[in-house]
């Protein structure tokens, strides 16, 4: 998953993640993406597009 | 390795509550936060009522209070607006807007005197089952470090990692996920002060926006979408909905606020052995207008109270920590399942039901303003609400 630089770690991806492999911590996102099976439900909750599929 | 009677996770209001309960109960707490600043950057629109603050026992504050609200502004789509204010009607639920930043913080200082440890910019990484309680692993600037609680109340939002960890089912179903944005603004033209403001339709498809004014020209100017329903990111709403609004279409931004907020109501367990949920993390939010911090509050109270009294009889099982679930549910659930249908019943409407709707308040006298008073009022108007709602009344 690309994390934009303008990400403000509100945590709603995680949220939403429907197999919690999201961290977020302070500044930063930490993605499990060998788990992901790519369902895009955070890139489409991200209130200000800051997550972007790796093609 | 630290160890300790009780760890809260997350100094959130529900948090910090739940830290400062279980420490006036005598027994050792402590909070982490990740965050390096308790109650920044706020993800919330800031409104409480005066009778949640009562109830909670809590003083209001001109440190943390930057306005009073004493009524209610609902407009539908086509701009008809249905006005509940002071001089028109009886306000058992009038409020207040917070500086949440510095609420937050005060909180988490009530805290602190009852007794709690608070550590700060402290994430928790993972948890461990054990017997007698958990171990969870943190990490502080580079430091990772253990604690050992007997009890672990999980206050950690609507992201809510502790429940996962623990086996228990998320909290909150991603469809049930209000996506959040909102600005802090300089230079609204308010209509009336000391109203808040909601829009309903579709300028936030599965939820509303809002207006809540902070004193002189500012407001907190947000929106919630539901993104199953919803066809583009929630900022592209908010931004067409400030271009759009009298009120707003001078303002200017001084802050962006950003996220979830759970609207699906309380899951099946809020608790197991060792372990207790409140606040975003318990679900404990109004489905409806999707306020949290009373309710998460109560939580908190609830599984502080309840947590010194587990520890101080020796026994932190399940059916110990029942108690909480029984106190939590008989003060919350009534309303949550009420709003929750009343949510569920919005989300049926489409704009042009809401102009008839919000044209047909225009003849009713309100006497009181709160939300179940205008639940009773919409069943009197829409045949449509009598149907679905009309057992709830």
């Amino acid at each position: 998953m690309i994390v934009k630089d303008w990400c403000s770690f509100c945590g709603e991806c995680a949220g939403v993640c429907p197999k919690n492999l999201i961290i977020v911590k302070e500044y930063n996102l930490i993605f499990n993406d060998e788990e992901c099976k790519d369902c895009e439900i955070c890139v489409k909750a991200c209130p200000i597009k800051a997550l972007e599929k790796e093609e | 390795m630290i160890e300790t009677d009780v760890l809260v996770i997350g100094s959130g209001p529900s948090g910090s509550t739940a830290a400062k309960h279980a420490a006036l109960g005598g027994v050792d707490v402590i909070l982490i936060d990740k965050k390096s600043e308790i109650g920044s950057p706020k993800r919330c629109a800031e409104g409480v009522s005066k009778k949640g603050l009562t109830k909670l026992g809590i003083e209001p504050d001109s440190r943390w209070i930057t306005k009073e609200i004493d009524g209610v502004r609902l407009t539908s789509p086509n701009g008809t607006d249905v006005w509940l204010t002071e001089d028109e009607i009886e306000l058992p639920e009038a409020g207040y807007i917070l500086e949440r930043k510095v609420f937050d913080k005060y909180m988490a200082m009530e805290a602190a005197r009852a007794g709690a440890k608070i550590k700060i910019k402290t994430l928790a990484t993972g948890l461990e089952k054990i017997d007698g309680g958990f171990i969870v692993s943190t990490e502080s600037m580079g430091k990772k470090e253990d604690i050992k609680a007997k009890i672990v109340i999980a206050a950690d939002g609507p992201e809510g990692h502790v429940v996962r960890w623990a086996g228990l089912k998320p909290t909150t179903k991603a469809k049930e996920m209000e996506s959040g944005i909102q600005y802090e603004m300089v230079g609204l033209d308010f209509e009336k002060e000391n109203v808040i403001e909601f829009y309903f339709g579709s300028c936030a498809p599965g939820g509303y926006a809002w207006i809540f004014p902070k004193g002189d020209d500012i407001a907190n100017v947000g929106l919630a979408v539901l993104q199953s329903i919803a066809d583009k990111p929630a900022i592209e709403y908010l931004d067409e909905f400030i271009k759009n609004c009298p009120a707003t279409k001078n303002a200017q931004p001084v802050e962006l606020n950003v996220g979830g907020d759970p609207v699906g109501g309380m899951p099946k367990k809020l608790y197991d052995d060792n372990l207790m949920l409140c606040g975003d993390a318990a679900g404990q939010v109004n489905p409806l207008t999707g306020g949290g911090i009373i309710s998460g509050m109560t939580g908190g109270m609830y599984a502080g109270q309840v947590s010194a009294k587990a520890i101080k009889n020796g026994d932190c099982s399940k059916k110990s920590l029942k108690e909480y679930d029984k106190l939590v549910r008989d003060d919350l659930s009534k309303d949550i399942d009420r709003y929750k249908k009343v949510q569920e019943y919005m989300l049926t409407l489409n704009d042009s039901e809401l102009d008839d709707i919000a044209e047909a308040f225009q003849n009713i006298n309100f006497e009181k303003i709160s939300t179940s008073e205008l639940v009773k009022s919409l069943v009197k108007v829409s045949p449509k609400a009598l149907i679905k709602l009309g057992k709830l009344i």
